[in-house]
């Protein structure tokens, strides 16, 4: 969808003005403090001015109900806050009709990832909205010109505060349907819907616009300015746009966790060898003791300088006693083993989309990121540059990603690699 | 080169031995001046001992380059030279081949790896230019292993950030076909069995493109593909005198190698032929099978793209139908309207000798080998306490140590009698 909604209501109020539109939209000339809070695009097609200048309005809503066709206008008024793919339809018929070229500038930076700390899983769904709500933005940019429409016709549900719940209830629900078997909480997106709608003030798209709306900080946290994407963003599909509504569903599971961790102490390899029952040791072979422990089930290198490695824990915290109980078996051999610099150095997820892949297409399409060789390897080798993750892809849907420090970096691989497969489901 | 006389003109002492072309020359590097010349003509009593030199060695471009520099550059020329490839194809291989060398992470590998590194060069080469040349054979002609070939190939692609084509899958059929011996009639090949090139070429790459269109050819190496349908082609095009044929006899005549995976290859092959077939009106009321499904390739391959439509639906139908209860009504009306379409397709039908198949790979259609449940949420912190008997269980008793010392001694002593010095 190209933020085609501010030239439609330029056009709009420049029939309303007898002013003829060439061209880009322009910047509004005057800053309107008018325009004060965050007022979201009501999804449903409603413009909300800001609350306060309902009263100075009328003539302007009958200025918008004048310029603006009879359909249009229907669609702008629905009452109610619809599910989330109604809001969109309504969205796509309002922007169908406002035919416009030109781009004031790509939408919202795909980079504009709310700061949601705590979970430590950022979902790529945010990135969608804050497309989303950038199309609101472009409206809210305009709509500065509507500060005194009188929105007093329109029922109390479409106020702004009920707006925000109800689109985020909408995307609750949504997110419960998606993510059924998500592990995690997802409370964290109605912060971030709060987030993207604030950051339509804050960090505007064309620079021009965020002279005109200075915005409103009380409302929303500081978040930084981000710039318009880069130019090897613009050029290449890194972080694809999707709509809230085709979230995955589908969460990796993390299959192997390898971490390090220093003993800080000299070992003698052939004492631990000789004293621990679940060691290996053939200094021919490899220069360190293989030992392995059963709860949970991993498997250790220990190296005579005192430096291990831990391999097989399926989680983070699983690895981490692990390698304490390795340090604790040390310990107790009579070497003053210490827990130092304890480090997750890899992590491995897979998962499953359920459906065949075209690797031949995939090739073609993502050339610069993907090496398909059909005669070595069955799977498609997906190097994704952020975040820096590598994906095995394979045609019966099955995908592998490994490299990651962070378990958020598999999810958010996965939440990107997930529109681009699924755009070869149908060969 | 130092050490020699004094330049007469600028006194240095840097004096190179270079040779102008075939007169051999001291010249000094600093002021260019010529200190001696060899004799630059020959007399006739002399020259029966000359031999003559070539213009690479004559003008000194190999001075700078190293001994096993140029040997490899000799060995791309050769290959390429067997390959029996373009001019122009051995200039960028040579290319890739002097940019590869400049890293030093290759300047200090091994000579196997140097070796493998010209194949990959002119692999690369051959690609870029849609050659069809597969690694298999260039390992083949290098003497190569396909696990080091496999390793250089991928680093050399991406040291040198290169966008290498995939293999063209149309041309390989045309130049792999083009290799059977079938073409002629030979002491080995008897008439019956001699086919037409071009019928047997357009038919094979009918095949192919059926397998691919069928999810038989993605992720799969390429070549036991076009072997089964090559085998099927040429079966089809005469299937009286040539079903009893089989397919490994059919490798040995035309004298090429059977790869391993080509038998299974063409079971998945005529598989998909049967289903075809199920749909094909004429065909329906002669329940056939595998054996008897040949004689009727060419009807099916006329009507191929209607009848993969028809005896596959989609495959990701079904799957979504799982999805959509996940998700809602997410999706919005496209879907019902997929449902509902391919339903509509279905009611036409009348009796169908069974429902139509999912278009799926075949790594999709087995049952899963074991269902793998969700790991139990587990609800480990990391700083949990550790307890001493669970270390323990871990640790040796002194006894089982005295046990265990005593058994090592045992069998170190038992080692050195069984082998005297």
């Amino acid at each position: 969808m190209t933020p085609t909604v501010c030239s439609g209501l330029d056009r709009v109020e420049a029939e309303a003005q007898g002013r003829d539109l060439r061209g880009p939209c322009p910047a509004p000339s005057r800053p309107d403090p008018q325009l004060g809070p965050a007022s979201p695009f009501a999804p449903a097609g409603l413009i909300n001015g800001p609350c306060a200048t309902r009263a100075q309005s009328g003539s302007a809503a009958a200025q918008l109900a004048w310029a603006l066709p009879p359909s249009r206008l229907s669609a702008l008024l629905t009452v109610g806050p619809p599910p989330m793919e109604e809001e969109q339809t309504y969205l796509e018929l309002y922007l169908d009709q406002c035919a416009a070229q030109d781009d004031l500038a790509p939408p919202g930076s795909p980079l504009l990832s709310p700061i949601v700390p705590d979970d430590g899983y950022i979902p790529n769904t945010s990135n969608s909205e804050t497309v989303f709500n950038s199309h609101l933005q472009e409206v809210k940019g305009a709509s500065g010109h509507f500060s005194s429409v009188d929105l007093s016709f329109l029922p109390d549900e479409l106020t702004q505060e009920s707006k925000d719940q109800s689109v985020i209830r909408s995307k609750q629900d949504i997110e419960e349907n998606c993510k059924t078997q998500s592990q995690q909480s997802r409370l964290s997106l109605p912060r971030e819907q709060d987030m993207g709608l604030g950051l339509i003030n804050d960090s505007t798209l064309s620079k021009s616009h965020s002279q005109a709306y200075p915005g409103d900080a009380d409302s929303v946290q500081p978040s930084p300015e981000k710039p318009n994407s880069t130019p090897l963003m613009s050029i290449t599909p890194m972080t694809p746009v999707t709509p809230v509504s085709e979230c995955s569903g589908i969460v990796p599971q993390l299959q192997n966790i390898v971490s390090t961790v220093n003993l800080a102490c000299k070992l003698d390899l052939k004492k631990i060898a000789l004293h621990a029952k679940n060691a290996e040791y053939n200094p021919k072979r490899f220069a360190a003791v293989i030992m392995r422990i059963r709860e949970p089930r991993t498997t250790a290198l220990i190296f005579s300088s005192g430096k291990m490695v831990c391999t097989g824990a399926k989680s983070e915290e699983q690895s981490r006693l692990a390698a304490r109980k390795y340090a604790r078996v040390v310990q107790k051999l009579g070497f003053p083993a210490r827990f130092l610099d304890f480090k997750i150095q890899n992590m491995v997820g897979s998962c499953d989309v359920r459906f065949p892949i075209r690797l031949e297409g995939l090739v073609l399409t993502h050339q610069q990121f993907s090496s398909y060789e059909p005669e070595l390897f069955p799977g498609l080798i997906y190097r994704m540059v952020k975040p820096r993750i590598v994906l095995l892809i394979f045609v019966s849907g099955k995908v592998v990603l490994t490299g990651a420090k962070e378990r958020s970096e598999i999810y958010e691989a996965f939440e990107n690699i997930y529109p681009i497969l699924k755009g070869f489901k149908k060969a | 080169m130092p050490g020699g006389g004094q330049c007469p003109d600028c006194g240095s002492t840097e004096l190179v031995e270079d040779s102008h072309y075939s007169q051999s020359q001291l010249v000094c590097s600093d002021c260019g001046c010529v200190v001696t010349e060899g004799v630059l003509t020959t007399t006739f009593s002399d020259e029966g001992n000359l031999r003559e030199v070539t213009y690479s060695r004559s003008t000194g471009e190999n001075d700078q380059v190293s001994r096993s520099q140029q040997r490899g550059l000799r060995r791309v020329r050769d290959l390429c030279r067997v390959l029996q490839l373009p001019s122009t194809f051995e200039d960028t291989a040579v290319a890739y081949y002097q940019q590869a060398y400049r890293h030093s992470g290759i300047r200090a590998a091994r000579l196997q790896k140097k070796e493998v590194l010209v194949g990959c060069c002119v692999l690369i080469t051959c690609r870029q230019h849609n050659w069809p040349l597969t690694m298999g054979t260039v390992c083949a002609l290098l003497y190569a292993d396909l696990d080091v070939f496999s390793g250089t190939y991928m680093q050399i692609v991406k040291l040198l950030g290169l966008d290498v084509p995939s293999l063209c899958l149309a041309d390989l059929v045309k130049t792999y076909c083009s290799s059977f011996r079938l073409f002629q009639a030979s002491p080995s090949v008897p008439a019956k069995y001699v086919e037409d090139k071009e019928k047997m070429l357009s038919r094979t790459l009918q095949l192919v493109e059926l397998a691919d269109e069928t999810w038989l050819v993605t992720g799969r190496h390429p070549l036991p593909v076009i072997t089964a349908a090559t085998f099927l082609a040429w079966q089809s095009l005469q299937p009286s005198h040539r079903l009893t044929c089989s397919l490994a006899r059919f490798c040995k005549l035309a004298n090429v190698d059977l790869p391993y995976p080509a038998s299974s290859r063409l079971q998945e092959l005529l598989s998909v032929l049967l289903r075809m077939a199920e749909r094909l009106a004429w065909l329906q009321v002669l329940k056939l099978d595998k054996r008897s499904v040949v004689k009727h390739i060419g009807d099916l391959l006329q009507h191929r793209h209607t009848l993969v439509r028809k005896a596959f639906r989609d495959g990701t139908a079904e799957m979504e139908a799982g999805e959509k209860e996940l998700r809602g009504r997410c999706q919005g009306p496209e879907q019902g309207k997929e449902e509902v379409a391919s339903s509509s397709l279905d009611l036409p039908e009348g009796k169908r000798p069974a429902s139509p198949t999912p278009l799926l790979p075949p790594c999709m259609l087995k049952p899963p080998k074991r269902i793998c449940p969700p790991p139990p949420v587990s609800t480990v912190t990391g700083d949990e306490n550790i307890s001493d008997s669970e270390i323990e269980q871990y640790l040796r008793t002194p006894q089982e140590i005295k046990d265990f010392e005593k058994a090592q001694a045992a069998r170190q002593a038992a080692r050195s009698v069984s082998n005297p010095p």
